[in-house]
């Protein structure tokens, strides 16, 4: 009887409050979060959402059967509720490191607290705080010591500071999301050379006057810079492959710039690799090398048991530009991923690379290796990065560090070795005349109360992988894409290739997966992921409750310039295309086939699975996730299995009968306008 | 339309020499400079084709760039000389979208080397390829006409409009008869004008933009004639504009019936048979100190609006030079090497050499030591337009 009252009660309150809603005075977004509510509540008590409702969400959605679609598909849905929106602890989290060139100064980008620090190598201590806004990031100081460079990845600049005053002095603005700077003397004046992650070309900078001489193409997303002793040229690592197609092997790039002439003088191409941040040259010997992940894409991932899907390696480029031969960091059951820094001693006989997912330092014999490459075949040199034995000839010590060892810096004399331990937001010192750790300099508490923090822990780590072969970081750098297919189970495998998505973004657009068959990001990170992925234990609860909660505090991909803030008109033209109801000359556009029906602000998903007519000639399904657009223009390529290069070619080779959008009315420079406009997202 | 007018008969060896004596030069005169010319003269040709590693005979464009390497686009790919002087080839094996090639610009900023094909756009930097096609990017066509680079931009000249692409944003613009001056979309030709964009439009004559404030003007023939230039120095001499080149303030317009020259105020116009011009149906013009360097079907002239130089190959291929001065009889002269073919595709001149891309090979010009350089801004204005 009592429960039987608590349901009548609970009946009219619901009621009540339904009748209740026409007469408050509440804003649209109040009114329907208030319906939502009520419709959940009468969904919760087995009430049939009426024919009205009913109704609505036919026409809304284009679907006949509504029976898996609830109003949250479509309402409720406000950007500033998103996790990635909103404040969050902000850690001193050491993401550059540069060495005063007398030794007396350790410079260190916090990033996240938009600091950059000076740390007195003798006391530990930080000795100086500058204000630098927009993630000052990477670091390169004038060889006088008297102006320390900072790349800003949000504001899009690279600023100089005076090391006396420890004060902004010059700001220049450069391309899209730099990272690396190298700094170099020449005979036209001291030099600056800003890798731009995001727009995939190099500033090169009159470090003088803070302008920006020439913007020189490099490889997708630089990253790492170094510059040669004479200042003459400069090295860019880039992270990501080319734009393969989906059935090609990806080859990330290694470009040389002439900075007196401001122009790409060589490109390196790594063959089967990608993901380099850093480099460094042996003038002497005449080698540039980077670390890289030979990655094995291309067969299907659940090889994970049989051996690797990717593998660490340090590609070493001949400066004559005559071969590049990878050779490998990993041994043959024990693999150390997301290979991160690498520095050279001064006297050249031993280089350091940090393993951000393997959280060690490998510290490998240089003379051993280049005796190596001196007395191997060519055959030899061709096959060593497949040779997992190799790596005990050269590999001196593996020194284990805290979370995420990630950037590295050398004290002048070459003594102490400063390792970055991002996670921890600590710098661990190490000795490297006798590889002991000298102890650690601590920037702050190292963040485990914050599950943000923890949950990236989680997402670098490879401890959660078979043999520690990768993290979650390792396809999906910052988060993000690493611009590669995989031929993975979203709809089979063995020759079905599917995109990699990105992870920015991802809050509240749901479903996951390709196939949209995971709920929520707990499912898509569960257990089946750890066992057809990682062939090891799944996450725990609360490790998978940090890792969603670090998923979603990753704000959207940007494309777009941090200097542009009004949508130009081309764009405004694009939004005007792609909220369209009718075509330019009135012909309504049915509603399922607008762009804005599936794509739906403001996450622009629709949050269902929609058969658009994108079936790719080896997929086994109709029906696809809607992706959410938000940082579109920075995740190339599309479509589910990545046959789409470019956002151009949606419409231009594979579009089907205006079902992904009636498109055919468009000329060129409304499809222009659109990719615009999408860019912006 | 006769877009061919027919043409005079060459003069044969025998009758050059006939007409040298005439005008009383010695036979040997070719080696030395030509006196009192106001622009360099070209004393001899070298010719490279098929054994210098050239893939096609012909070779539609020709470009040395501030590297002082030399490239060329042929009909079946794009070429680089070698320190060994002979030519290796790029084709669409190596990433080029198409191998027929016909136009080529240099950023001379960062020394990348723009290739616009009959299918694509393509950038080469240090030793990649990137295309662009009409289905992958935003260019408004893949048929590329002309190509230029201003600042942090590249232009094309497309079957379908001008295309502009901002080098660090990725954006691109189109302009056509949709959304500029333009007659219609096949555009030919466009060139960097100070800080302006001359858009050669095949129909529609220059269309003149001024990026800055997005403004378009439009330079039409007067008497929309196609055949005739019913009042010389009116305006453009024909819509048809087929090439442009501009240098210091004045544009030169090749068309197919004939030539002009816009110093910003004033409009000269020459055709053939009533000036030294060897053909209306001019095909390629290059500036270079004040000199247009004017290739076409049946020869080279070189002209500073005042002083003509002709280069032709007779029906023996024998290299003739003509030198029209001003209220002098024409000096013709026999040269010891001819141009690898009358029909010029494509021109590039410096202080040191002339690259002459021909319809049966490439041509080096080897330049005699000139006596007298003259700027056109050093003419007065009666001389100018004579």
């Amino acid at each position: 009887m009592k429960t039987r009252g608590m349901i009548i009660l609970s009946v009219a309150v619901v009621i009540g409050l339904g009748g209740l809603l026409a007469s408050l005075n509440l804003n649209t977004t109040k009114r329907q979060s208030l319906r939502i509510f009520v419709h959940d509540r009468k969904q919760a008590l087995g009430l049939n959402p009426g024919q009205r409702d009913l109704e609505h969400m036919r026409i809304m959605t284009g679907l006949k059967d509504v029976s898996n679609v609830s109003c949250r598909h479509c309402h409720g849905i406000e950007l500033e509720h998103m996790r990635w929106n909103k404040p969050r602890r902000r850690h001193p989290t050491p993401e550059g490191m540069v060495h005063s060139p007398d030794g007396g100064g350790l410079f260190v980008a916090l990033a996240d607290q938009n600091q950059v620090v000076e740390i007195d190598t003798a006391t530990r201590a930080i000795k100086r705080r500058a204000t630098v806004p927009g993630k000052p990031i990477g670091l390169a100081i004038a060889p006088a010591g008297d102006r320390l460079f900072v790349t800003c990845r949000e504001a899009d600049t690279v600023v100089a500071l005076n090391t006396a005053r420890f004060e902004v002095i010059g700001t220049a603005a450069v391309g899209i999301s730099p990272v690396g700077v190298g700094f170099a003397q020449t005979p036209n004046g001291d030099r600056l050379i800003v890798a731009n992650t995001g727009s995939g070309d190099a500033s090169v900078i009159d470090a003088s006057s803070m302008t920006e001489l020439a913007r020189v193409n490099t490889g997708r997303e630089p990253y790492g810079v170094q510059t040669s002793a004479d200042g003459r040229l400069a090295f860019v690592a880039s992270r990501l492959a080319e734009m393969p197609h989906a059935d090609q092997a990806p080859a990330a790039e290694l470009t040389v710039i002439d900075t007196v002439r401001t122009r790409a003088v060589k490109r390196y191409p790594l063959e089967s690799a990608h993901l380099s941040e850093s480099i460094a040259l042996d003038a002497n010997r005449g080698w540039a090398l980077t670390p890289m992940v030979r990655v094995r894409n291309l067969i299907p991932i659940t090889q994970v048991a049989r051996g690797w899907v990717m593998s660490s390696g340090i590609a070493f480029a001949r400066l004559d530009g005559s071969e590049v031969v990878q050779m490998p960091l990993d041994e043959a059951n024990a693999y150390f991923a997301d290979p991160a820094d690498l520095v050279l001693h001064p006297r050249g006989h031993r280089a350091y690379i940090t393993s951000g997912g393997g959280d060690v330092v490998t510290v490998l014999d240089l003379d051993r290796m280049f005796e190596w490459l001196e007395e191997a075949s060519p055959a030899a040199r061709q096959r060593a990065i497949h040779d997992l034995e190799l790596a005990h000839d050269y590999v001196v010590a593996r020194i284990p560090t805290r979370r995420n060892p990630s950037r590295l810096a050398l004290s002048p004399d070459g003594n102490t070795l400063y390792v970055a331990e991002r996670l921890e937001d600590s710098i661990l010192l190490i000795d490297t005349r006798t590889l002991e750790t000298l102890g650690r300099i601590e920037l702050g508490d190292g963040g485990a109360d914050d599950p943000i923090r923890r949950g990236e822990r989680i997402f670098t780590t490879a401890a959660k992988t078979f043999q520690s072969q990768f993290s979650c970081r390792s396809c999906h750098p910052d988060g993000h894409v690493d611009g590669l297919t995989y031929d993975f189970d979203g709809d089979g495998i063995g020759d079905n290739m599917l995109d990699n998505r990105s992870l920015q973004g991802l809050a509240g657009t749901w479903p996951f997966k390709w196939n949209g068959q995971n709920p929520s990001l707990a499912v898509q990170c569960g257990p089946r992921f750890a066992k057809v992925l990682m062939r090891t234990d799944p996450f725990s609860d609360d490790e998978l409750k940090d890792l969603v909660a670090f998923i979603e505090s990753l704000p959207p991909a940007r494309s777009r310039s941090a200097h542009l803030t009004e949508l130009t008109p081309a764009e405004r033209r694009g939004r005007d295309i792609f909220f369209a109801t009718h075509t330019p000359d009135g012909e309504g556009i049915p509603r399922d086939r607008q762009c804005h029906h599936c794509h739906a602000p403001p996450l622009y998903t629709s949050r269902m699975k929609t058969d658009v007519g994108t079936r790719g000639p080896t997929s086994l399904i109709d029906e696809f996730d809607t992706p959410h657009l938000l940082g579109i223009g920075a995740s190339a390529p599309y479509l589910h299995d990545g046959r789409a290069r470019t956002l151009e070619e949606l419409w231009t080779l594979y579009q089907t009968n205006d079902l992904h959008g009636v498109s055919s009315y468009m000329n060129k420079h409304q499809l222009n306008d659109l990719i615009e406009f999408l860019k912006t997202l | 339309m006769n877009t061919h007018p027919s043409r005079p008969p060459l003069p044969s060896r025998g009758l050059a020499l006939a007409l040298i004596l005439l005008a009383g030069a010695p036979t040997q005169a070719a080696a030395e400079p030509a006196p009192d010319l106001p622009f360099p003269v070209i004393e001899r040709f070298e010719n490279f084709g098929p054994d210098h590693g050239i893939p096609a005979s012909k070779v539609h464009a020709v470009l040395k760039t501030t590297d002082a390497e030399l490239w060329i686009g042929t009909w079946d790919g794009l070429c680089r000389r070698e320190p060994s002087g002979n030519f290796r080839r790029f084709g669409p094996e190596h990433g080029l979208s198409h191998k027929m090639v016909l136009c080529l610009a240099e950023d001379q900023q960062t020394g990348d080397l723009w290739v616009g094909t009959m299918r694509g756009l393509n950038r080469v930097s240090a030793g990649r390829i990137t295309a662009y096609t009409q289905t992958d990017s935003g260019l408004p066509n893949n048929v590329i006409y002309g190509v230029a680079v201003s600042g942090d931009r590249v232009w094309v000249a497309t079957a379908a409009g001008a295309g502009e692409l901002q080098l660090k944003t990725g954006t691109w613009k189109i302009y056509d008869h949709n959304n500029s001056l333009m007659h219609e979309p096949w555009c030919y030709a466009v060139t960097e004008a100070g800080d302006k964009i001359m858009i050669g439009v095949w129909g529609g004559g220059i269309v003149e933009h001024d990026p800055r404030l997005g403004s378009f003007k439009e330079h039409r023939d007067p008497d929309r004639d196609f055949h005739f230039d019913l009042v010389p120095d009116d305006g453009p001499i024909n819509d048809i504009t087929s090439w442009l080149a501009w240098e210091n303030g004045v544009l030169w317009q090749c068309t197919y019936f004939g030539m002009s020259r816009y110093d910003g105020r004033n409009w000269k116009t020459w055709v053939e048979g009533k000036s030294p011009l060897l053909s209306n149906f001019t095909q390629f013009v290059w500036a270079h100190r004040g000199v247009a360097w004017i290739g076409m079907d049946r020869g080279l002239s070189v002209t500073d609006g005042i002083t003509w130089v002709n280069y032709l190959v007779d029906d023996n291929d024998q290299g003739i030079q003509q030198i029209h001065r001003p209220n002098q009889p024409v000096e013709i002269k026999p040269m010891p090497t001819a141009l690898a073919n009358q029909f010029v595709l494509g021109l590039q001149v410096d202080d040191e050499e002339a690259w002459i891309a021909t319809s049966k090979g490439l041509s080096r010009g080897i330049l005699a030591a000139p006596t007298k350089l003259t700027r056109l801004s050093e003419a007065t204005p009666d001389q100018r337009n004579q």
